[in-house]
């Protein structure tokens, strides 16, 4: 096993006291930013992403392996204690955490989601070393053209499978490259977009367009929305699980990481499908379906380890071909670029000791969680009585302290807060974020990739669909595109027994009750 | 007249409404329980839920006090909020549930009770941490 | 799909939208434009050249701006974004935005002069002052507290960009 071998590698490159230390920091400092009200996993790593700039690359991989599983565990903890979860991964978790901190069983939810977590980090974590290192020895004999297809294939499913709607997904994916244009044309030198200035010459750093549009966003739309009531806090013992209850979560942990992986891995999977798909497997399998929806624990362990497994799923392609599919992985993403590393097939032959450093990271990451969240729950829980005047007072002043560090130039604060109100114009009117962050990275991958597979083909357009891989792709794209259309045409071929409220046809927008369908596209 | 209870959900706040229906009782007279909540925090340990004031207010009606119980939600202040009320319901005496601070907790944190102490223009009924 | 904001009978259209469309029209109009005064600079080497990305993306802007308001036009609603501490169903506070962004400004114009301790302390006071908060001092020195422990862990612990300004020396 070559791969076992240099993972254990990695784990002797992490293993000194002080990495070990850096690791802790980072699980603890990502945990409690995690917690914190309104502060998602994805905007956690991105305004904790100057923390790294001054350490080498090495401890600022261990610091993020820590920040990376500690900000997706502080997410599940608010949504269990309260009823408002911070991201759509965690919605599945509140149904029945909040059930079941109500009736005194927050210790139980929280000890389940923090074990499930560990459970399925890990062993999704393993999954990296097994099915990685597999994905990067395909994806390096794929060219350009095939690249290409993929990266396409991820701007589609990211604009048009997650989210609501898809024209809004699209616009929000078509802003993020227009975005990513900004700046020094790479291979003629042409400005493009800069408006003669100077400071835009240089592209504008997707640090800066992350926690623009995560942070300082944030913080506007909180602004103008401000909630002005307190909601009354479940108390946290110890967590603890009985017998019982160890009974009724191995089964839902093992299931959860066995649907969370998989979706992980692909692009535009996202974690929403599988927490929600992994919640029904286990509503359907307990023996003890009349407690669903008033706190089972299966609902819980069950979705909470999906979540997980999701996220360690979303490495693979991360690693392996350079390609972020949820928010949280674009903005790694962002901070391998800023080193001057580019992720994707290259890098594993190239810098493995670097991977490996990370996945082993990943592990040590996950195992300080356990370990530290299990006595630490009941202070997590303090952190939510933070003023809310301060909590984004300080995101509004750990951004702009993030985005000058990036090159240094109070212009990039300008910047930040324009795309701030970017950032607010989408939590108003609904395009989804994450289109326009995978735009603006991948964006000018997108093109080069065009570029170099038309240089390759001397300008011939069929030099584009060059082997099975893209030809796949491209189905796949033409699949996601046609299927709301076919789906409306055999609906509307059924004839008249559907509802009247399905009727809005592409060219029969007739009268008030076809206005109230909104149509997939367009 | 009323007997005006300032009311937190942990076990000062219990002696505190304790002390308030001995002293409704004693003066014959109704029991306002007010619970106040600062406006700017996600999560308030002083709030107190709706199945907590619902007990409350079933407890002390139990007792044969004509009891209300009310919920302030605005205001980052529960100094203020329980002095304007006492004041605006002409409230006969302030019970209030006082906390034993160490000396140097009292200097960072400023204290409600006192700001109360000094403000109210009614009595101030002062219940003590341990059972007092 | 947005539609179960469909079900109460008295739906207010949200016109706003159609700004949206028209700022996303406007940026594709913008990057199209821009892409017209590059020279032309397609080779051999490199048959694509700079402008054919951006004649690409600033159209396809502009066929999205249309069917977006096309949506709009049919009763299509963006779902407004739900969070812990947002409270939606009023209308949006202009004042406490404004103030935060004055706020932000003043850091931005303030901290290479005075430095990063000064300036964000005062952004972080200020912000805080504009989402409400009315201990002025306690925001102050927790600012203050904020800005020279940052600056010391990463400006002279980890060598981060942040500007001393008129501290220089000092600190």
């Amino acid at each position: 096993m070559d791969n076992i071998s240099a993972l254990l590698g990695g784990f002797a490159d992490v293993i000194t006291p002080m990495n070990l230390l850096i690791a802790l920091l980072g699980v603890i400092v990502g945990t409690a930013v995690g917690v914190l009200p309104g502060i998602g996993p994805a905007m956690t790593v991105a305004l904790l992403l100057p923390l790294t700039y001054g350490l080498p690359v090495e401890q600022s991989l261990i610091l993020f392996g820590g920040i990376f599983y500690g900000g997706m565990y502080g997410g599940s903890t608010t949504s269990i204690l309260l009823n408002t979860p911070g991201e759509s991964s965690s919605v599945v978790t509140a149904l029945e955490g909040n059930k079941m901190a109500k009736t005194g069983r927050a210790a139980q939810a929280l000890a389940t989601s923090a074990i499930g977590s560990f459970v399925a980090g890990t062993i999704g974590t393993m999954l990296i070393v097994l099915v990685m290192p597999q994905v990067v020895d395909f994806a390096i004999t794929l060219g350009s053209p095939e690249f290409l297809a993929i990266i396409l294939v991820a701007f589609v499913g990211t604009a048009a499978i997650l989210g609501s709607s898809r024209v809004r997904g699209f616009a929000a994916l078509l802003m993020g490259i227009a975005l990513g244009l900004v700046g020094t044309d790479f291979v003629t030198g042409q400005q493009r977009l800069t408006f003669g200035s100077p400071f835009l010459a240089d592209n504008i750093d997707v640090v800066v367009i992350a926690v623009g549009i995560f942070a300082v966003g944030e913080a506007l739309w909180v602004a103008a929305h401000l909630r002005r009531r307190a909601a009354t806090v479940i108390p946290v013992g110890r967590p603890w699980l009985s017998r019982a209850d160890w009974g009724r979560s191995w089964k839902p942990w093992l299931r959860g990481t066995a649907l969370g992986f998989p979706f992980g891995a692909i692009p535009a999977g996202g974690a929403e499908i599988p927490t929600f798909m992994s919640y029904l497997a286990e509503r359907r399998l307990s023996k003890h379906p009349e407690e669903f929806g008033k706190g089972a624990i299966e609902g819980v362990a069950g979705p909470e380890a999906a979540n997980n497994a999701s996220a360690a799923g979303t490495m693979v392609p991360l690693l392996a071909l350079g390609l972020p599919t949820n928010a949280t992985a674009a903005i790694i993403i962002a901070a391998f670029m800023s080193y001057g590393i580019e992720p994707g097939p290259l890098l594993l032959t190239k810098q493995p000791d670097l991977v490996w450093m990370l996945v082993a990271s990943l592990f040590i990451g996950n195992f300080f969680l356990l370990v530290l969240n299990l006595p630490l729950a009941p202070t997590w829980a303090k952190l939510l009585r933070i003023p809310r005047p301060y909590l984004y007072a300080g995101i509004l002043f750990f951004a702009s302290m993030g985005a000058y560090a990036v090159q240094g130039q109070p212009f990039d604060l300008y910047v930040l807060l324009a795309l701030g109100f970017v950032g607010f114009a989408m939590r108003r009117f609904g395009p989804p974020v994450l289109p326009l962050i995978v735009g603006a990275i991948l964006g000018p991958l997108f093109e080069r990739h065009l570029r170099r597979s038309l240089q390759q083909s001397g300008g011939d357009i069929s030099g584009l669909v060059g082997g099975p891989v893209a030809l796949v792709c491209y189905f796949i794209i033409l699949g996601v595109l046609v299927w709301p259309l076919v789906a409306r045409l055999r609906r509307g071929a059924r004839g008249d027994d559907d509802d009247a409220d399905d009727g809005g046809d592409d060219d029969t927008p007739s009268g008030p009750v076809s206005t109230s369908t909104i149509p997939n596209w367009g | 007249m009323t007997v005006l209870v300032g009311y937190v959900p942990t076990p000062l706040g219990e002696a505190t409404l304790r002390a308030g229906v001995e002293e409704a009782r004693r003066r014959a007279e109704s029991l306002l329980v007010v619970n106040m909540s600062r406006d700017d925090v996600l999560v308030d340990a002083h709030r107190a839920g709706s199945d907590d004031l619902d007990r409350v207010e079933r407890d002390v009606a139990e007792l044969g006090v004509d009891v209300e119980v009310v919920r302030i939600e605005e205001g980052g202040d529960p100094a203020d909020a329980l002095v304007h009320t006492a004041h605006e319901r002409a409230a006969s005496v302030l019970v209030i549930g006082l906390r034993h601070r160490s000396p140097v907790g009292k200097l960072i944190m400023g204290s409600t009770a006192q700001r109360i102490l000094l403000d109210a223009r009614c009595p101030v009924l002062a219940v003590k941490e341990d059972g007092g | 799909m947005s539609t179960e904001a469909t079900t109460a009978p008295t739906r207010v259209r949200d016109r706003a939208q159609y700004g949206l469309c028209a700022a996303l029209a406007l940026v594709g109009l913008v990057v199209i434009w821009d892409a017209t005064r590059i020279g032309a600079a397609t080779s051999s080497n490199d048959p694509v050249g700079p402008r054919a990305m951006p004649f690409i993306i600033g159209a396809a802007l502009l066929v999205v701006s249309a069917l977006y308001a096309l949506d709009v036009y049919r009763g299509g609603v963006g779902e407004q974004e739900a969070g812990e501490d947002v409270e939606l169903g009023h209308p949006a506070d202009w004042k406490t935005v404004g103030l935060l962004a004055g706020a932000f400004l003043l850091n931005a114009v303030l901290m290479e002069p005075l430095g990063w301790v000064i300036s964000g302390a005062l952004l972080f006071a200020a912000a805080a002052f504009a989402l409400g908060n009315r201990h002025h001092v306690r925001g102050l020195a927790i600012g203050l507290a904020l800005s020279l422990i940052t600056f010391y862990a990463f400006a002279i612990g980890l060598d981060v960009n942040l500007p001393a300004g008129i501290l220089q020396g000092i600190l």
